[in-house]
């Protein structure tokens, strides 16, 4: 297998899932459309594009975790692929994040004379920045001293011990998605209250799907450590998670201080 | 034929550019702050009033006086 290739890269098999991926993502993105515009069976087409689209990220990256641990074939070479990608896609992910706290910064910072010219607009009820906030901010840093006590743990070949610390590193994130959840339940205003409630929504909504989604990476990686996939040397999954879950921790704090502070008093 | 004296509101450098809104804005609360800090029949307030009538639009002056008329004019006064 790779001994009988003269090079280190990875040339894969052929594969039907960027295939189905991109069905999923059609079929996402027509029926997104057909739900917002009065056309039958857009919600339907909507879910099931949905559906379809984690179905191929799981058998995919299934397939990734095969190729790579179970047969082999990620060189130093072919490691630095997922490397730089994840550093791109984060990248990515930070001008997405930016877009939504320029657009919190413009309609806060100069606010027009449609909402009187004051921040937060008249009759918007804040939430208070020193309670579950507050509380939340140092959580999710917490957990990402958890996750970087894994990588040590990981890299000191202490198995057992990486597996407790991404043990810790889950629950803590588990607890402040549990927290922002309750808060967002009894909130006092809504995404449609005025353009607050959306850049607020907007904002916190999407940092809270990161938080999820990176919750969900870690769980894998854990899952992964417990089984014995991951070695001193070799873990960019690993890494990769690391690496989103403290972005996704420092853009916390960004919001915490402009949104939740400043644009709460 | 007597001179007819034009003016209007006397440029402000707190609002430098074309766009005058929150110029029009400011005057007409500065007018309705004056109104409140000094009565009703305040003789000092109509230069404010005059103010923010060269500079806003009809329309928008209509708005306001029935939002502060129904209580949901949205700055605070």
């Amino acid at each position: 297998m790779i001994e009988s290739q003269r090079h280190s890269y990875h040339l894969v098999d052929p594969s039907p899932w960027p295939i189905s991926g991109s069905l999923g993502a059609l079929a996402t993105t027509v029926g997104g459309v057909m739900y917002m515009h009065p056309f039958q069976g857009g919600a339907t087409l909507l879910s099931l594009g949905l559906i379809f689209i984690l179905y191929t990220m799981f058998v995919w990256w299934r397939d990734v975790l095969r190729e790579s641990t179970l047969e082999g074939h990620h060189t130093k070479a072919v490691q630095l692929g997922p490397r730089y990608g994840s550093i791109l896609f984060i990248v990515s992910e930070v001008m997405f994040l930016f877009a939504f706290f320029w657009a919190s910064s413009h309609s806060s910072l100069a606010p027009t004379v449609e909402i009187g010219g004051i921040w937060p607009p008249k009759g918007i009820g804040v939430l208070d920045p020193r309670e579950i906030p507050f509380l939340n901010t140092p959580i999710l840093p917490s957990s990402g001293a958890a996750v970087t006590w894994a990588h040590h743990a990981i890299l000191a070949g202490k198995e057992k011990r990486a597996v407790y610390a991404l043990v810790a590193t889950v629950s803590l994130a588990l607890v402040s998605t549990g927290f922002q959840g309750m808060e967002y339940y009894q909130a006092p205003s809504t995404i449609s209250d005025s353009i607050y409630g959306s850049t607020f929504f907007s904002a916190t909504g999407f940092h809270g799907f990161h938080v999820i989604i990176g919750t969900l990476f870690l769980i894998i990686c854990g899952i992964r450590q417990y089984l014995g996939h991951l070695t001193k040397e070799h873990h960019v999954g690993f890494e990769a998670a690391a690496w989103y879950w403290h972005f996704v921790d420092v853009v916390r704090l960004f919001p915490f201080v402009s949104i939740y502070w400043w644009g709460g008093i | 034929m007597a001179e007819i004296e034009l003016k209007t509101a006397p440029a402000d450098f707190c609002f430098p550019s074309a766009n005058q809104t929150r110029h029009c804005f400011t005057r007409y609360i500065e007018y309705h702050k004056c109104l409140k800090a000094k009565g009703e029949d305040a003789a000092d307030c109509q230069k404010f009033a005059r103010y923010y009538r060269s500079l806003c639009p009809l329309e928008w002056i209509e708005k306001w006086n029935e939002q502060k008329e129904s209580g949901t004019f949205p700055a605070p006064l």
